[in-house]
């Protein structure tokens, strides 16, 4: 009798570890196995375009509200850290991390003046998958969009971080954005140090408003 | 008239010997889909830019040009022609500078791409009314391959060489300045139009027609940018590697998998 009764514990038990042991095998495996690059920008840019079309988004009066909503977005998908990361270069590492935080937004607040009212003319041009590659912990996704007749090609660049894939370079017609800072960037913190690169980005943050 | 004649000898060879030294620089790039062509999309040849200093000099003087002859020149060019006409009239000096096109090709041995633009030019000179229309891409599908000589010479392993910002041309780098020479030896205009007036006004009318199809490219830069001659510097230099290195043919690359 007590027997049989130790038989069924031990069986549950073996069921409910059976069903434990399955339950890690399937996260583990799901942590392991990212989706593909492509089925992560894709999400966040339909989400961008959905409130670009969005008639009840449209309009000056709506602006700041418009943009917090693609900001949440773009930020989900895109790693401003990274792209500061690497338009600072080498230097970066000597930074404090107030001063890594304060560069950051900085910069994040310049892509976003510069960028995002571009975004605005949108009116629904459908964006075409080419494909992608990835290579160790690197990948692009070759998309193109439509504009006037003629096909404009945009390569996201992505980095595996640990749970997803994220953006950290923009090629639009082969010209790389970040590289386009960098380049920038260099010649002014070798010029005026990071203090006065700060300073230049203040002003010309400024001038969007 | 001799010494200006000797100046452009002059220049044509300091052009030559500036980018001789770089001629071994992009001859290993691969363009096969391997770990090389990866590597290449995340890597940069180094800017050689030696003559920094006076070409910021241009870049001041094209500025100025540019919102005082250029911009009002545009505005007023737009207000008057509808953007049909602009779109006409581009397709217009897109088919007349077809041999530009087909011979590069054949120079870079695409034959079959300089079939496509020879194609081309017969469908739109003839049903695209003298190339205004471009029934070959609306009607047909055959899109354009276009291709310089100064995209050829960085095939053949030339070098860029320096880089360098002119009056009026605005960017360059040695080697498109060769290339640029090339292109006008193959320019249909160049034996049709005699006298410099002329062929002024026919550059002229395509470059201001081109700006007035994109209007605010050059402003949209200055503003997003804190160093506009370095800005316009690495986009220029990308734009032209990456047609070097033939983006299309990568792309393909990309749709097969």
């Amino acid at each position: 009798m007590k027997n049989t009764i130790m038989k069924d514990t031990i069986t549950k038990y073996t069921h409910i570890m059976a069903l434990l042991a399955a339950c890690t095998f399937v996260f583990a495996s799901s942590a392991l196995a990212l989706p593909a690059p492509t089925d992560e920008i894709k999400p966040t840019l339909n989400a961008i375009i959905t409130i670009l079309l969005d008639p009840a988004l449209k309009g000056e009066e709506k602006k700041t509200e418009r943009r917090t909503k693609i900001m949440a977005y773009v930020n989900s998908g895109f790693d401003f850290r990274e792209m500061s990361q690497r338009v600072i270069g080498k230097e970066w590492r000597e930074l404090t991390p107030e001063k890594q935080d304060h560069f950051q937004r900085l910069f994040t607040k310049l892509l976003e003046n510069a960028y995002i009212g571009k975004f605005e003319s949108y009116s629904g041009q459908e964006i075409q998958y080419l494909g992608e590659r990835i290579k160790d912990d690197r990948a692009i996704v070759t998309t193109q969009i439509e504009n006037n007749g003629q096909f404009i090609p945009i390569d996201y660049v992505m980095i595996k971080k640990e749970v997803k894939w994220m953006v950290y370079d923009i090629n639009i017609e082969g010209v790389s954005l970040v590289r386009n800072y960098m380049e920038q960037f260099k010649a002014i913190l070798r010029r005026d140090k990071f203090d006065g690169l700060v300073k230049l980005l203040e002003d010309k943050n400024s001038t969007f408003e | 008239m001799k010494s200006k004649k000797i100046f452009l000898h002059i220049l044509f060879m300091v052009l030559v010997v500036t980018a001789i030294p770089a001629v071994q620089a992009n001859a290993g790039v691969k363009n096969d889909g391997s770990d090389e062509e990866i590597d290449s999309f995340f890597e940069q040849e180094e800017t050689f830019d030696p003559l920094e200093s006076l070409n910021r000099v241009f870049f001041v003087v094209n500025d100025k040009l540019y919102y005082w002859v250029l911009k009002p020149v545009s505005t007023a060019y737009t207000a008057v022609l509808p953007q049909d006409v602009r779109l006409g009239l581009g397709n217009f000096f897109v088919n007349v500078a077809a041999p530009v096109r087909v011979v590069n090709n054949l120079l870079q041995g695409k034959v079959g791409d300089a079939g496509i633009d020879f194609q081309r030019f017969l469908i739109n000179s003839t049903l695209g009314f003298a190339g205004f229309g471009d029934p070959a891409k609306e009607a047909f599908g055959i899109k354009a391959k276009p291709e310089d000589f100064g995209q050829t010479l960085g095939v053949w392993g030339l070098g860029e060489g320096a880089y360098l910002y002119l009056p009026f041309l605005g960017p360059l780098t040695c080697r498109d300045a060769v290339g640029f020479v090339g292109n006008a030896a193959l320019h249909p205009a160049t034996y049709v139009l005699t006298d410099f007036p002329e062929e002024a006004a026919y550059t002229g009318t395509d470059k201001v027609n081109l700006m007035s199809l994109h209007p605010g490219l050059y402003e949209d830069m200055k503003k997003n940018s804190l160093d506009p001659y370095i800005s316009i510097r690495q986009a220029y230099l990308e734009y032209r590697r990456n047609k070097v290195l033939d983006k299309d043919v990568k792309t393909n690359v990309f749709r097969e998998e």
